[in-house]
């Protein structure tokens, strides 16, 4: 039930990436779809994080400028290390979340300004100004975003707690010692 | 669906991560080696799916925000009024000098037997989804293969020249700008026929940018002329207006001028495109005998 929250969230992730540039311009320097990817790595499945990664990255590309896989190989590469720190490290708590989002957004679009180099193309955007709004923005956003899914999470867990753990029946406890007659 | 247990998923994770790898590395590949003319069937099933979000995204966006800009444009009407009037009137003199101008070109087009050889039809267009990456700056279209549009067709806005058509499926199309690093455009300042300052114009990664190259050294070229497309670059038809120079840097008899030129058309506000449905005449194919070797098959012979 959680990978198919998780689905439903990543899909709508990739269409407000698609769409939302064409209502406002400073809607591009948020990642949607890599917060999702890092909040199923955070979930400690690495194998549906880099699959998100992947598909949420072939998404993008496909209506992109640049080059085909480059998002998908960045995505990918930062969902494998976010699972692999999140299986050593305890990363329950939401401040110690944000650094995580943070570091693979600049990890990420590292990456994706790199391989363009490496394949001789030059983005159009100046990267530290990109590199650096696409942070803001990201880890801003992202911090909200966690903050609702944690807190649909938390709502669903306490709903089922009386089911999973039943009051225990009060026994009354007998003194074995009677101090009476 | 199969459950794994953790210790699997673990094991399995490093093995998938790089089959996923090396898949995106040999796409990205792929993708860079035909960049200037792209067509990857991802590309195309992706644009036929976000066609079906993208467009009423665009058009209740495009309709909202017309709703607000024309209450607010209704304060200003009044002014605005009256200066139309006055320009109206201004214009129906300049209108009569117009029409003898008119009527002179035409008499004169008849003496020097005028023919017109083309006619290009021009495809309106709305732009319906901007690059999802904040790197890029291609558009989408809602003009696909269904509506006549092919690969490289020049799309242009009543300012000039604006990119080429990248990607094409049944309902949209992908535009690349002539901003783009690696885009080309054949170019020439001033009239074409007078002027001898020809060059390739290409993108410089800078929005509002495009820089000329070797146009010669020799060549005086001052800052405000008008740069047009030449025709010869196998993609865009003659005539175009690009831009205008903003910024030289004189060359010497050895080395070209350097120019940079501001782009006609406004790149970041444009909301209706036209595609132009032109293809470019058939060059003949190049000839790659050299010219001593029809000697020596005779040789050999």
């Amino acid at each position: 039930m959680e990978g198919v929250k998780l689905t439903i969230a990543l899909i709508i992730a990739v269409l407000l990436q698609w769409t939302l540039r064409n209502v406002a311009e400073p809607f591009t320097f948020i990642d949607f779809p890599l917060i999702i990817v890092v909040y199923a790595a955070l979930q400690r499945n690495s194998i549906r994080a880099i699959l998100f990664a992947t598909f949420s990255g072939l998404a993008v590309d496909a209506l992109s400028g640049g080059l085909l896989g480059s998002n998908a190989f960045a995505k990918t590469l930062v969902a494998y290390a976010v699972s692999e720190i999140t299986r050593r490290v305890y990363m329950d708590n939401l401040l110690l979340r944000i650094p995580v989002i943070a570091g693979a957004c600049l990890v990420s679009e590292l990456i994706y300004y790199g391989l363009h180099r490496l394949f001789g193309i030059t983005p159009n955007a100046d990267p530290v100004v990109t590199i650096s709004y696409t942070l803001i923005g990201t880890t801003i956003v992202g911090t909200v975003i966690y903050i609702l899914l944690e807190r649909v999470s938390a709502e669903k867990r306490s709903s089922r707690k009386p089911e999973m753990f039943k009051p225990r029946r009060q026994t009354r406890r007998r003194n074995p010692i009677r101090l009476s007659k | 669906m199969v459950e794994r247990s953790q210790k699997e998923v673990w094991r399995l994770a490093p093995w998938l991560l790089i089959v996923l790898l090396l898949g995106n590395f040999i796409l990205m590949a792929f993708d860079a080696r035909e960049i200037t003319s792209g067509q990857r069937f991802i590309r195309v099933w992706a644009q036929t799916v976000a066609d079906f979000v993208q467009s009423p995204v665009t058009s209740v966006t495009s309709s909202v925000t017309n709703y607000f800009s024309s209450i607010a444009n209704l304060r200003g009407a009044q002014d605005e009024n009256s200066k139309l009037k006055q320009q109206v009137q201004e214009l129906q003199v300049e209108l009569k000098g117009k029409q003898e101008l008119t009527a002179e070109n035409d008499r004169l087009k008849g003496l020097l037997n005028f023919k017109q050889t083309s006619k290009i039809t021009v495809l309106s267009a709305q732009i319906i989804g901007r690059d999802p990456s904040a790197w890029f700056d291609s558009a989408i279209i809602n003009r696909g293969s269904l509506d006549g549009v092919k690969l490289n067709m020049p799309i242009v806005t009543d300012g000039g020249l604006v990119g080429r058509v990248t990607a094409v499926s049944p309902l949209t199309a992908q535009v690349d700008l002539i901003t783009r690093d690696k885009s080309g455009v054949g170019g020439v300042i001033g009239e074409i026929g007078s002027s001898t300052a020809l060059g390739v114009i290409s993108g410089t990664s800078k929005k509002d940018v495009l820089d000329m190259r070797y146009v010669p050294g020799t060549i005086d070229v001052q800052v405000g002329q008008l740069v047009y497309t030449t025709g010869q670059d196998g993609i865009y038809p003659a005539g175009l207006k690009i831009g205008e120079v903003v910024a030289v840097s004189k060359g010497s008899a050895t080395t070209p001028n350097s120019i940079q030129i501001q782009p006609a058309a406004g790149l970041n506000s444009m909301q209706e495109v036209g595609v132009l449905l032109y293809e470019p005449p058939q060059r003949p194919e190049f000839d790659q005998r050299l010219p001593n070797t029809g000697k020596e098959t005779k040789k050999g012979k």
